[in-house]
């Protein structure tokens, strides 16, 4: 049997291979990042955002446990988009790279798989990527999260919508049927029947499908006052596309949890992308106050200079998985993994993201900020407090000048 | 088979028992990995090696073995072995239901016909709230990886054996006169039907075990990583790389693709996947019927071997 043998030599050398010593006098940070494959796309903002945040800590002096100064060091591993492959690289993180902390992938169900080797080696991890809340019921210690639930994403908007005039009475929800939509959908119709709103379509669309028209006519006979959609960009991009093309005007509003905030959104509707709300957990304000960057609009400046690409509330969240950090080991006063835990637990504290303050679950509360484009700009008009007088309501496709 | 090489697999058996106490964490989680793969080749092995009836859709039993695991242990908190008796369950029954149609159908008929299964069986397991719908099952976690490694060797070897008995037996005659003239088998008296049906379901089994112990090891499942249609694709290279209907020709194939595949993602990560398809464009030029038809034809022939597919694939 030469094959077996050869196989078991192919196995011996790639255990060889692994090997890293530690310094003296770091902290290193490890991630697992989809750095190629279908999501990399995303995956870029986390590692753009660390690698930032990381350089920027070192050049301020590093971080201080006790009366010792660290540096930090960043170990970025590619999982090329395979989930399989990055709960191995967060294995070899933890186990042969001997990397002090963990930070996360990008999205939900990398993040699900990851964190289960946080908790199995007891390591703490932050992650930015993934917001769904299956990450945190699983009564995991180790785990912590910076994108809010969700469940909660269209809370804000509820809550907005309650004190506009006239409030909208019933309600479209259109929800793409992957599991964070699903989740989005299920918190959505929650936080209507508390808010007294009734849903008058309730429609699920497969994920990708670009295909409303039979959807838009349900709409359209029923006469809602608002739309609430949840989905992915390029389907929230055809959905209005094809609003504006068979005329379906609710009476007062619709939303959708993504695409508004960016640029491209934008550019690729022209005019017809006035007037659509949205919503996004960070916005590049100076009213974020921050240590190292003194506030976000100068974050995101340095970002843009650095990769030629703006930064999004992907990589604001993947800063403050970083700041965290520094925040909870000068706190703890050391680099004990479950000293440093405890004192992420107890983070409270202003980054550049938002102010930073974990859930009993470990997972971040955080409201979305309503937006709004008006006349081709991104407006933030709501938090729990009105920001910016909303465009309301939205007026009918054959009414706009 | 030779009683020598089946001492020397005897003796590695033996061996690999023993890696857990060796090994690193690293390690361990590519051998479970690679285990698991070879299991899943091993059982294609069994309907697409021998009787030549090439399935795309093999995952369809993975992700029930998967589901069977984390339903049992999820929703109703039972002990694991239920969730395999389960998942085993759930996808014998999927491979009578789906087999004794489709198997009727030839050649790339039949190839086709498997191509929609895993999507279609994905799109049922989201919409029922048992499974958890699209936002998947969290199963316990568990700090045992010795235990996940055992068993998929454990798996692997009684899949093994199982091949090798076919290979001998009356059953796996019938199964390659099938895949040589099936009308001509059906002559000679062999009830192609049901011979075909008993290796999709035996197939089946190790699949859905194989699925169960990932769901239990990995610990977070869902529609998308259950019913994955990239594993269709890598157990078919594998075992067709390795050489389609022999014993051992499946295991070596997917031991050595997974420690390229791995070697590739961790040393030069960007290029991996690339590369990874060159290993396959080349392995179908040089050596279109696996390494173990390699291994024999250069033992008769040296480089005249290769030369003669590459004339035979007319490039």
């Amino acid at each position: 049997m030469r094959h077996s043998m050869t196989a078991l030599g192919a196995l011996a050398l790639l255990a060889a291979s692994t090997s890293l010593a530690s310094a003296e006098d770091t902290i290193k940070l490890g991630a697992s990042v989809q750095l190629t494959g279908p999501s990399a796309n995303t995956g870029r903002y986390y590692r753009d955002a660390y690698q930032m945040m990381v350089d920027k800590i070192n050049a301020a002096g590093g971080v201080k446990v006790g009366d010792k100064s660290y540096k930090l060091q960043l170990d970025i591993l590619d999982n090329q988009s395979d989930v399989n492959l990055s709960v191995r690289q967060y294995v070899q993180l933890v186990s042969s790279d001997k990397v002090n902390f963990l930070l996360g992938p990008f999205a939900s169900n990398f993040a699900l798989n990851d964190s289960s080797v946080a908790e199995k080696y007891q390591v703490p991890m932050v992650q930015g990527g993934g917001a769904s809340t299956e990450i945190y019921t699983r009564g995991y210690k180790y785990i912590f999260g910076t994108l809010p639930p969700a469940d909660d994403y269209y809370a804000s908007t509820i809550d907005m919508l309650q004190k506009l005039d006239p409030a909208p009475k019933t309600v479209a929800l259109v929800a793409a049927d992957d599991s964070f939509d699903v989740s989005v959908a299920k918190g959505t119709r929650k936080l209507l029947k508390e808010a007294g709103m009734t849903v008058a379509i309730d429609q699920a669309f497969r994920d990708g499908a670009g295909e409303f028209a039979s959807i838009l006519s349900q709409i359209k006979s029923a006469g809602v006052d608002a739309i609430l959609w949840s989905g992915h960009e390029t389907d929230a991009l055809n959905f209005i596309r094809q609003m504006k093309s068979l005329n379906v005007d609710p009476k007062t509003f619709y939303s959708f949890t993504v695409g508004v905030p960016t640029a491209d959104f934008r550019s690729a509707l022209g005019g017809d992308a006035n007037y659509a709300f949205g919503m996004t957990s960070w916005l590049p304000d100076e009213s974020l106050k921050d240590k190292w960057y003194g506030d976000a609009s100068q974050f995101a400046k340095a970002y843009s200079d650095k990769y030629g690409y703006q930064p999004d509330y992907h990589a604001a969240s993947g800063a403050a998985d970083l700041e965290t950090f520094v925040y909870a080991i000068e706190k703890a006063g050391s680099l004990d993994p479950k000293a440093v835990r405890d004192a992420i637990a107890k983070s409270d504290f202003d980054s550049l993201y938002a102010h930073i303050k974990y859930g009993e679950n470990g997972q971040i509360v955080l409201p979305q900020i309503v937006v709004q484009i008006q006349d081709g700009k991104l407006v933030p008009v709501y938090t729990d407090k009105i920001l910016n007088k909303p465009q309301y309501p939205i007026p009918a496709w054959g009414k706009r000048g | 088979m030779r009683p020598l090489p089946l001492a020397i697999a005897a003796v590695v058996v033996v061996l690999l028992v023993f890696v857990p106490w060796l090994a690193s964490d690293v390690m361990m989680q590519f051998a479970i990995d690679a285990l698991l793969l070879a299991v899943l080749a091993q059982a294609w092995n069994i309907l697409g090696g021998f009787t030549g009836y090439v399935s795309f859709g093999n995952s369809v039993f993975y992700g029930l073995g998967t589901y069977g695991a984390a339903i049992a242990m999820a929703q109703f908190h039972l002990p694991f072995w239920v969730g395999i008796l389960l998942g085993i369950v759930l996808a014998v029954l999927c491979a009578l239901l789906i087999g004794i149609p489709i198997l009727r159908l030839r050649g790339p008929y039949f190839a086709i016909a498997t191509l929609g299964l895993a999507a279609a069986m994905g799109a049922i397991v989201s919409n029922l709230p048992i499974a958890g719908s699209n936002i998947g099952l969290v199963l316990p976690l568990i700090r045992a990886d010795t235990m996940f490694y055992e068993l998929s060797l454990g798996l692997l070897v009684l899949c093994t054996l199982t091949v090798l008995w076919v290979s001998k037996s009356r059953f796996g005659m019938g199964l390659v006169a099938i895949r040589e003239d099936e009308d001509a088998a059906g002559t000679m008296g062999i009830n192609t039907t049901v011979f075909k049906i008993v290796a999709l379901v035996l197939s089946a089994l190790f699949t859905a075990v194989a699925g169960s112990i990932h769901a239990y090891w990995i610990s977070f499942i869902d529609p998308a990583s259950a019913f994955d249609p990239t594993l269709n694709v890598r157990m078919v290279i594998m075992a067709v790389f390795g050489g389609p209907g022999t014993v051992f020709g499946p295991l070596v194939g997917s031991f050595i693709l997974s420690a390229i595949y791995e070697y590739l993602a961790s040393s030069i990560s960007t290029a991996a996947a690339l590369l990874f398809g060159i290993v396959i464009v080349l392995a179908v030029i040089f050596m279109p019927r696996g390494l173990a038809n390699m291994i024999g034809g250069v033992r008769a022939r040296g480089p005249r071997y290769f030369l003669q597919n590459i004339r035979e694939n007319r490039l």
